[in-house]
């Protein structure tokens, strides 16, 4: 901080997420042998001390991950200008607010000593998603479809406001994945405008607004959905009647394709970057064109992040997993420590350990690998997770994403699954 | 932060599209302490430059004995998409980049690198192109950032115009600090906290104050 104090201490939160440890936390400091990642985490916590903090360190009965917590804990609410040093920081947005990712050096520096943060007017661009989801197909195949259809540098500018049929009808935890991954297409900002299904999913959480309050913030949040009449400077519809699962095959969040698809072959692709890409990706990932998606053989599994982790995650992964065994390792994360509760008081973790995945605490984990928790070099790992770049989840590593229930199919048999057949009943 | 304004320098040219900032620093340097000597200068693009034994990769532009002294890297398209660790700028800065130019950059990143004193500069991408055509024919070849002028002298002297915003362009030429500039506004900033007080006073950050 260069001397300044934090302008307003009690404004922020520091969270503890990205460096612990997702097991043996029991044993202290001891379960982070790396002592760069200790320091990492200590380091946290002598800040959050100095500087008056308020902080859910790695003991906090609340402990998870940033953006699972925010509004878990009611914090993130219609109408607030939220800032992380996160890039997925827009997840908040599904509760109507403006939550923008900053940088972790100077721009967050510039917020705790200004309350303030420098933003550019973007421009708008409003997604329109009409529809009702066919079955086993979420919220996670619904934005996976977007970034393929408009590319990672799709929305780069733009302030993206989903809206439509099938975001009126999703959940608070499909609309949380939905804006999540609004980074992926580029944008920094996604949001979804409040409606009934937001203030039934504040009404009553720890922060949310009580008493005479409530009334209020309602008439308030009633006041910011956008008008009719509305412009903007960019618009796109997608019907998701027929969408299918979706899986990611290359490098790139915007290389996937429906699981009933097969890898592109780039000699087809007339676009010469795009032509590129797709060579230099296939080569990292080792897959050759014109497979089928379901004959890719996968390593191991991964269950968690701020994509997919909340409890509704956790509930459509255990449906697949229920009665069955995985033919591969893998772990599963819940989102938060309320996230683990509630699962293991649904009997979930039980349902994971019998099927042969690992039970662990809550945190970032294997999304990107920053505690240490990796996926090996030239292993491939079906990840609930937000992207799949080079590297993303260990050296050599390939990453295939895709929804919670798709990466438990693909656990029980080893390979891309389409778990829609796993389903029918 | 350095002021930046006028740079002629050895220009790289990066022909892979889509480098995430995952790529530019890798997850595992993302905790370490930077200090002077212990910095991210061999963690920029580490995996691009270096081999499992971590033996330089001899065909990797940046280890090419002619484009070892380049402070100027041309990209390609979205470099810097991806996760918005700072660090990524950091790494740039460390390995001795002074400034990027490419067709287009990940937003946060592109913000991130500002606030470090490294413009990243965006220009059509056939321009960019032919501009990484004649690094690679000509290698060593220099490139001139004339930022208060807004323009860019390729190798072949040939000049374009570039955008950037007056405020970020000021900045950048006078190195100055966001935080000073923003604490000349405290006045603007103290009267909107009284109004937030009244107005949103259900909010859990208005009720702890």
């Amino acid at each position: 901080m260069e001397g300044r104090r934090p302008r307003r201490p009690q404004q922020h939160l520091a969270v503890t997420d990205h460096y612990l440890p997702t097991v043996n936390r029991s044993l202290g400091p001891a379960a982070m042998p790396n002592p760069e990642i200790r320091r990492v985490v200590e380091m946290l916590d002598e800040n959050a001390t100095q500087f008056a903090l308020p902080h859910i360190g790695w003991h906090h009965r609340d402990q998870g991950i940033a953006h699972v917590i925010a509004p878990e804990l009611g914090l993130a609410q219609p109408g607030m200008l939220i800032t992380c040093n996160d890039s997925h920081t827009a997840t908040n947005g599904a509760c109507g607010a403006l939550a923008v990712p900053i940088g972790g050096g100077n721009q967050l520096r510039h917020v705790l000593a200004t309350q303030t943060v420098w933003l550019k007017k973007p421009k708008r661009l409003r997604i329109s998603i009409d529809g009702v989801l066919p079955k086993a197909v979420t919220a996670k195949d619904v934005i996976l479809s977007i970034i393929r259809e408009i590319g990672v540098g799709g929305a780069t500018g733009y302030a993206i406001e989903y809206g439509g049929s099938g975001i009126s009808a999703m959940s608070m935890e499909a609309r949380l994945t939905i804006c999540n991954m609004s980074i992926e297409a580029g944008a920094r900002i996604g949001m979804i405008g409040p409606d009934d299904t937001t203030y039934q999913y504040l009404a009553g959480r720890q922060n949310a607004p009580k008493g005479a309050d409530w009334p209020r913030a309602l008439a308030y949040w009633a006041t910011l959905p956008t008008d009719a009449a509305a412009v903007f400077d960019r618009e796109l519809r997608f019907d998701v009647r027929t969408l299918a699962p979706m899986v990611s095959w290359g490098t790139s969040p915007e290389d996937c394709a429906p699981v009933d698809g097969c890898i592109p072959d780039p000699s087809r692709i007339s676009d010469s970057d795009r032509r590129r890409h797709i060579e230099r990706a296939l080569d990292y990932m080792t897959l050759t064109p014109c497979t089928p998606l379901q004959q890719i053989s996968i390593d191991r599994v991964f269950i968690g992040s701020c994509t997919n982790s909340r409890i509704e995650d956790l509930r459509a992964a255990a449906k697949v997993l229920e009665g069955r065994r995985t033919a591969v390792p893998g772990i599963v994360s819940p989102g938060s420590s309320a996230v683990k509760r509630q699962a293991e008081a649904e009997g979930l973790d039980r349902i994971f350990r019998d099927a042969g995945l690992e039970w662990r605490d809550s945190g970032c984990s294997m999304c990107n690998g920053s505690n240490g928790e990796l996926v090996a070099p030239g292993e491939r790992c079906a990840s609930t997770t937000n992207r799949n770049f080079e590297g993303r989840q260990g050296r050599g590593a390939r990453t295939h994403i895709m929804s919670p229930a798709m990466v438990a199919a693909a656990a029980v048999f080893g390979r891309i699954t389409d778990v829609r057949a796993l389903l029918r009943d | 932060m350095l002021p930046f304004t006028v740079l002629t320098a050895v220009a790289a040219p990066l022909e892979i599209a889509k480098i995430d900032t995952g790529m530019i620093l890798p997850g595992r340097y993302m905790r370490r302490h930077r200090r002077p000597g212990h910095d991210y200068s061999d963690a920029f693009l580490h995996d691009l430059r270096f081999d499992e034994q971590e033996r330089p990769r001899r065909d990797f532009v940046l280890n090419m004995p002619a484009y070892r002294d380049a402070k100027i890297l041309v990209t390609d398209v979205d470099f810097g998409c991806g996760s918005s660790r700072e660090g990524a700028a950091f790494a740039v800065m460390d390995f001795g980049l002074r400034a990027l130019i490419g067709p287009s950059f990940g937003e946060i990143f592109q913000v991130n690198c500002i606030q470090n004193g490294i413009p990243a500069i965006v220009l059509a991408e056939p321009i960019i192109q032919d501009l990484q055509r004649q690094l690679r024919q000509r290698p060593g070849s220099e490139v001139t950032i004339d930022l208060p002028r807004q323009t860019l002298i390729a190798p072949d002297r040939a000049a374009y115009p570039f955008d950037i915003s007056p405020l970020r362009k000021e900045r950048l030429i006078r190195g100055m600090d966001d935080i000073e500039v923003t604490l000349q506004l405290r006045d603007t900033i103290e009267g909107f906290e009284a109004r937030r007080q009244v107005m949103y006073s259900w909010l859990p950050t208005a009720r702890r104050e």
